[in-house]
């Protein structure tokens, strides 16, 4: 989840897309609608292989992006992710978007905080995190929340190369290790 | 009468013919031949005339029966006894009437007669006989004395030298025989020698080998009994650790289930917020860390 392994050229399509976002004045539309998309995609591990198989043709992927999103998502971002799908990087998908998301909060000057939870943080919950995340790190920070039931309970954040895991599973594994 | 006397001068001029002749043959071989060969030929020859002119005489002299009464009679006719051969039957056949001179004579002439039966003596010769002997003899002597011993002393000589030599090869043989015997006792005295110190170093050699391969293969026992002994202790703590590693897991498993069977959404919102209080408590202690002390 972390962006270091994330390729030049995926940086590059990112800021492209941005910049296209903000010259159409839809940046904060797109931004959200794909976080949305990505959460999606990150929840259905099928859907995302289907994407990034170069062995499907790449009208079939796209037209199944128009049959999930269509009523859901602006027609710019479909056309984007089409574009992403015919340039024959739908492996890369998922950086880009993940590249994008912290290219627009340090266009804020913030930085993102991927929160992964069992069950969805509500809108308190999430500014108490991202307040006590600015007191615990010292900047600003933009909370973007991911269902991962793997989780069990509690939350693990990550911001860039730094994991703060307050998880079920962490304590679990913890556990785990002391008994072994 | 007459006959007799011929026959006896013919018997000596043969005589003295055949030796006048072989000396002659002599005398010209001797001036002819002066080669060694031929001098052994003319001493052979002159030894061959020398023993027939000494044996000449004596044959003349072996008269037979015959001969000594043509030699009675011829005696009694030139001694006048008789004056024919008639007179003297007569007288020799009237002998035993002993009547008249005659009568006597032919006594006289009939023992002479009787005289050539009887046999000669036969340990004492006739004095001929020894002369003539006696000359072979001499000639004999001579001859052996001037050739004969020196050869035969030669031939002693070069014997004794010979015999000295073969003796003399002998020793030398028996030096060397012996002296080989000697160097051959000794080879194998030498060789029976090694060959007991090889023995006895191949025994040792086993001997050595025998404990080396022992104590290796003790060694090899005992190493792997260590090695099983350790084998079997990394296997047991290996077995505890995955027996108490899938137990834990087992134990872990079950709690997670629990756990997560057991988190309600309440449960989840206190979860949720404890960690959000955990990290601004984090903050807190930081700032605190960074107005405060260093």
């Amino acid at each position: 989840m972390t962006n270091t392994h994330i390729s030049e050229r995926a940086k590059n399509y990112a800021d492209g897309i941005l910049k296209i976002a903000r010259a159409e004045g839809i940046q904060n539309e797109l931004e959200q609608q794909l976080k949305d998309f990505l959460a999606i995609l990150r929840q259905n591990q099928e859907l995302m292989t289907v994407l990034a198989d170069s062995d499907i043709d790449i009208d079939r992927r796209i037209g199944v992006i128009r049959d999930l999103f269509t009523d859901q998502v602006q027609p710019l971002t479909i056309t984007l992710l089409a574009l992403v799908i015919t340039a024959g990087r739908g492996n890369e998908l998922t950086d880009i978007i993940d590249t994008l998301i912290d290219r627009a909060a340090a266009g804020r000057n913030r930085r993102v905080a991927r929160v992964r939870s069992a069950l969805p943080l509500n809108d308190k919950q999430q500014a108490l995190l991202a307040e006590a995340l600015k007191e615990s790190l010292g900047f600003e920070v933009e909370i973007h929340v991911l269902i991962d039931p793997s989780v069990i309970g509690g939350v693990v954040t990550e911001i860039g190369d730094r994991i703060i895991d307050g998880s079920i599973r962490n304590r679990l594994q913890q556990m785990r290790s002391s008994v072994h | 009468m007459a006959n007799t006397t011929e026959t006896a001068k013919l018997a000596k001029l043969d005589t003295a013919r055949h030796t006048k002749a072989l000396s002659l043959f002599a005398s010209t071989m001797t001036r002819h031949l002066q080669h060694s060969l031929m001098k052994s030929l003319l001493v052979l020859s002159v030894t061959t005339t020398a023993i027939l002119a000494a044996a000449m005489p004596a044959r003349a002299a072996g008269e037979t029966i015959g001969g000594c009464v043509l030699e009675k009679l011829n005696t009694s006719f030139e001694d006048g006894n008789y004056r024919s051969l008639e007179q003297m039957l007569t007288s020799t056949a009237s002998k035993e009437n002993g009547k008249s001179d005659d009568d006597k004579k032919g006594g006289t002439l009939e023992k002479k007669l009787e005289g050539c039966l009887e046999a000669p003596d036969t340990i004492i010769p006739a004095l001929d006989e020894v002369i003539w002997g006696g000359l072979a003899f001499l000639v004999l002597l001579g001859f052996m004395q001037w050739k004969g011993f020196p050869a035969v002393k030669r031939a002693m000589d070069a014997r004794s030298e010979k015999i000295r030599n073969d003796l003399d090869a002998a020793d030398d043989a028996k030096t060397s025989a012996q002296r080989i015997q000697t160097e051959y006792e000794e080879k194998l005295k030498n060789a029976e020698e090694k060959a007991a110190a090889i023995i006895e170093e191949a025994r040792a050699k086993a001997s050595q080998l025998k404990l080396d391969l022992q104590a290796q293969a003790e060694a090899e026992i005992a190493e792997k009994r260590a090695n099983a002994s350790a084998e079997i202790d990394a296997n047991r703590s290996q077995a505890i650790d995955d027996l108490r590693s899938e137990i834990a897991t087992i134990a872990v498993d079950a709690a997670e289930q629990v756990v997560a069977a057991s988190i309600n959404p309440e449960t989840h919102r206190q979860l949720i917020d404890d960690y959000i209080d955990q990290v601004s408590a984090s903050g807190a202690a930081n700032t605190a860390r960074t107005n405060g002390s260093p």
